[in-house]
């Protein structure tokens, strides 16, 4: 991951980190790369004031989040926005590839497991759906701080 | 990327054990499936999943013990799960997976079930 007061990343793998603390991350489409994602949201939160439980919930939400928008794809590029500004994170997902969505003949891609990824969702954020940025439609989350919202 | 996921197959007191460590994940849950599916071809008697070590679980790991439980189930054979951690056994709780699965807190009680 690099700051705006870094080079710029020449690698497939990008990461910038706003004066505003908002964090984007855009990643290849492959599958071991999704563990990027988790670390980010990880840092994101640790330095938004999450406790431990609250980024374990983040890190699996976040991998859920990812899951839905690749809906199987193995191409492309999916990119993320993670803003842990004013005591919350919002995530934003969406994927820039045009690759057509596979036949879902996988156990770990069939509809079960997409079922099992918004009841995970539902339990762990306070908000999660569809969203469009860009042009590109994607996904979204909101967490809270449980201190807030005590 | 996950240096640390592993599985180890053994069989004890006549059941086939599949022990996991570290994360699984979409990356990690294809290797997963094919022990699994492996173990319950090949072996008999009741399979425990040790899931003790592992640190991560999302829906394609879920999915992966869902199809065991099921190829299990068409073979006759038992299918239990151990979990170790809290955190994973809350992935669980959340699904809902603690009313379909056997889960056990350590893998002696789950040779002894």
């Amino acid at each position: 991951m690099t700051t705006n007061n870094s080079a710029p990343d020449p690698s497939d793998t990008a990461a910038a980190q706003t004066p505003s603390g908002v964090v984007e991350l855009a990643i290849p489409v492959e599958s071991d790369l999704l563990v990027l994602a988790r670390l980010a949201v990880s840092t994101v939160a640790s330095r938004s004031g999450f406790d431990i439980e609250e980024i374990e919930d983040l890190r699996l939400a976040v991998d859920e989040l990812c899951l839905s928008v690749l809906d199987g794809r193995r191409s492309g590029r999916l990119h993320l926005r993670f803003d842990g500004t004013s005591g919350q994170i919002e995530v934003s997902c969406h994927h820039d590839g045009t690759g057509v969505v596979p036949e879902r003949s996988d156990a770990y891609t069939d509809g079960l497991t997409d079922e099992l990824s918004g009841r995970i969702l539902d339990a762990l954020v306070d908000e999660h759906g569809p969203v469009v940025r860009d042009g590109w439609r994607g996904a979204r989350l909101c967490k809270r701080r449980a201190a807030l919202d005590a | 990327m996950d240096q640390s996921f592993g599985i180890v197959e053994q069989r004890r007191q006549g059941t086939s054990v599949v022990a996991v460590s570290g994360e699984v994940d979409v990356a990690t849950a294809p290797a997963l499936r094919e022990a699994l599916e492996r173990v319950v071809d090949e072996d008999h008697g009741p399979v425990v999943v040790d899931l003790i070590d592992v640190t991560f679980i999302d829906s394609t790991g879920l999915g992966v013990l869902i199809g065991a439980r099921k190829r299990c189930a068409d073979a006759g054979r038992d299918l239990r799960v151990v979990v170790g951690e809290p955190r994973i056994l809350k992935v669980f709780e959340i699904t809902g997976l603690t009313e379909l699965f056997s889960i056990h807190g350590s893998l002696d009680l789950a040779l002894s079930a």
